[in-house]
């Protein structure tokens, strides 16, 4: 499809900001804009900038005239502790925020394509879970933690928007947590403590996926994007014990009823930043099958888990960032 | 609906002709591994060895000491590659290496605690995915699913390990959940167990779930309901062969005279079972009554003829729920006449 014309939301997040840089230098993408409240960090040559707040019905009037035919949602706040954002203000950028852009695409009828980063979060973390989700399991559990109460009303708000606008395609990304060497993320602060809390008699499968798949999946969710929910993750899991022995780091156990206690008065030391979906995540793990990502987009990410956690290992002890095609090979 | 027709064991079965026979005397597993994890045995695997090699015990004891050191070096290595996370895991958490660990105990409670005793382990497909279908007891401990397990890894002239379906309660439970990961136990969700047998594993399950291990010991060996068939869905879905397993032996482990509710509820298990030894003598209660086992692998039920869209015709998955259910019935029956007194 050439001549794409593209709106990404929160292009001032990492994740924005190189899904922009990409895009702009794609010979089929016409125009791209980025929407935030704050200027992306890095300097992009051809990306429009829209300094709007997401929540306020302005954004409709925004959109319009740029005559986009596919608008990339980005705007999800994951950790609003890291990001100085309060709970409440985090759940109205997300809920609010993703209602108004559904109005504003409501009034802008070239929209062909919406594109959501969501979060594999809504499959939440439970012991006796299916250990590997597929796209159609999020509604196995209770949504338990505000993020994933979230997380699910925003993939409600688009099934709903989806299912009176047969003719736009809605691709909810799921996406597990991010590992990576240059990224600032909840699992990279983890693994960068000096002393790593676990739970006391727990080792979960964890996966995560490396940045770079992050972003080539993003790109190529938007390059073809397919209806429905598509799970973004490193094939294959990592044990809890596996990735903190890889790191070289010291694990220190917790009882696990004490864990939410201990972490919460860590927090207020300014130590650790445990959302409480991490913090599950931390004590039962969770997984999903990536089928629909590699078949259907067609991405095949290029690190699996144990990879994608070595390459961030191999960057923090100082040695030569692997090669992305020895990362995928080198376990 | 029109019934498939049926087809019974079509898939080609391993005959005992195209083995050699077993030996006399133990299974087909090689008894001389080289050294194992544990310096301890493999010094007196080497003393056995030196022994069965016609030395005199004194020699072959000083054979064995002066091989210690580098047992305990390549031992030492093992445990230092494993401090630096450099061990074996597969996406489901199963680490063959603990499990391989493990196998001087298993090896224990398999041949010198319960004498088991194996028939049909020929029936288990070497390769290729299938079912295990098996009767479920022990009220405390469910340790058939370790001894079906063994039983293959000792009998089986190609062996291979069986991944397990768990109670999804045991998940929860600190160490235990690790445990059985390692050991390569899953969730049990029929969504696990689809997934394990597209990668053409040997998966165990047993239907009857908890009101197999939960049930009274004035009931021991009648098979309780099999669920609601899920485990034919799964076999249909996925084209595995069915092979029922009936187990004598683990009813008598830790009889269950009576439940306790209370502490039900106050730990979250499915049930508290009480035996004339636990929870009277605490921990020495968990250890296991040394009855005698026999375990029988029976004929395979070739699943593939049917098709996976069988899975969704009730008619035919209850039929041979119902089939496992009553061979696995009959054959307990048989081998608790052959195995004659529990405690001899």
């Amino acid at each position: 499809m050439a001549g794409r014309r593209i709106l990404i939301t929160g292009i001032a997040s990492y994740l924005g900001t190189e899904l922009a840089r990409r895009l702009e230098q794609d010979p089929d993408v016409e125009y791209v804009a980025g929407l935030d409240t704050r200027k992306p960090k890095a300097t992009l040559e051809r990306t429009e900038f829209i300094e709007a707040d997401i929540r306020n019905p302005v954004i409709a009037r925004l959109i319009a005239p740029t005559r986009v035919d596919t608008i990339v949602h980005n705007q999800i706040v994951r950790r609003p502790a890291a990001e100085r954002i309060s709970p409440r203000a985090a759940h109205d950028i997300n809920v609010i925020g993703s209602l108004q852009l559904l109005a504003a695409c409501e009034k802008a009828e070239s929209v062909r394509a919406i594109v959501i980063r969501g979060s594999a979060g809504i499959y939440g973390a439970e012991p006796g879970a299916p250990q590997f989700f597929s796209e159609d399991m999020a509604r196995l559990y209770p949504l338990r933690t505000r993020f994933q109460r979230d997380v699910g009303e925003i993939e409600n708000l688009f099934e709903t928007y989806r299912r009176r606008h047969p003719h736009v395609t809605c691709t909810m990304l799921r996406y597990q947590p991010t590992i990576g060497p240059t990224q600032d993320t909840q699992v990279t602060r983890y693994l960068s403590m000096p002393l790593v809390p676990t739970h006391l008699g727990y080792d979960p499968r964890l996966q995560w996926v490396h940045e770079r798949d992050a972003i080539e999946a993003f790109v190529a969710a938007v390059k073809n994007p397919v209806r429905g929910a598509v799970n973004v993750a490193a094939p294959g899991t990592i044990g809890l014990t596996k990735m903190i022995r890889r790191a070289g780091k010291v694990p220190l156990p917790l009882a696990a009823p004490l864990f939410p206690t201990i972490t919460t008065a860590g927090r207020r030391l300014g130590l650790v930043d445990f959302s409480p979906d991490f913090r599950r995540v931390l004590r039962y793990g969770r997984a999903v099958d990536t089928k629909r990502l590699v078949e259907e987009v067609g991405y095949e990410p290029q690190f699996d888990a144990v990879a994608a956690v070595e390459d961030y290992v191999a960057t923090h002890r100082g040695r030569q960032m692997v090669s992305p095609l020895r990362g995928a090979v080198v376990r | 609906m029109n019934a498939p027709p049926r087809r019974t064991a079509t898939r080609p079965r391993p005959t005992p002709g195209t083995f050699p026979p077993p030996p006399a005397v133990g299974g087909h597993r090689p008894q001389t591994e080289g050294p194992s994890l544990w310096p301890a045995i493999s010094f007196l695997r080497r003393v056995r060895e030196g022994m069965a090699g016609g030395q005199d015990p004194v020699s072959a004891l000083a054979g064995a000491g002066l091989a210690l050191p580098s047992d305990a070096r390549r031992s030492l290595d093992q445990v230092a590659r494993r401090l630096s996370g450099l061990y074996p895991e597969d996406e489901w958490g199963f680490d063959e290496e603990f499990a391989e660990a493990a196998m001087p105990f298993m090896e224990f409670l398999y041949k010198r605690w319960w004498r088991v005793h194996v028939e049909g382990e020929l029936n288990v497909p070497s390769h290729g995915r299938a079912l295990l279908v098996g009767n479920h007891a022990g009220s405390l401990f469910p340790w058939d699913a370790f001894m079906i397990g063994t039983g293959i890894l000792e009998e089986h002239p190609l062996p291979r390990f069986a991944r397990f379906l768990v109670v999804n309660w045991a998940f929860e439970l600190p160490w235990v959940s690790i445990a059985i990961r390692k050991f390569g136990g899953v969730p049990a969700s029929p969504y696990n167990a689809i997934r394990l047998l597209e990668q053409d594993e040997l998966v165990g399950v047993f239907p009857e779930g908890v009101k197999g291990t939960g049930k009274d010991f004035r009931d021991r060996y009648r098979l309780q309901r099999f669920g609601r068939g899920g485990f034919v869905e799964i076999a249909l879905r996925t084209g595995s062969p069915i092979v029922p397993v009936a187990v004598v032996g683990s009813e008598e482990i830790y009889p269950k005279l009576a439940e306790s509710r209370a502490l039900a509820r106050l730990t979250g298990a499915p049930f508290f079972p009480i035996t004339p030894t636990f929870p009277l003598l605490g921990p020495l209660g968990t250890i296991p009554l040394p009855s005698r086992w026999r375990i029988e692998f029976c004929d395979p039920i070739d699943t593939s003829g049917y098709g996976p869209d069988a899975a969704g015709d009730r008619t035919l998955v209850f039929e041979l729920s119902e089939r496992v259910r009553e061979t696995i019935q009959e054959k307990l029956y048989e081998n608790l006449v052959k195995r004659g007194a529990a405690f001899p």
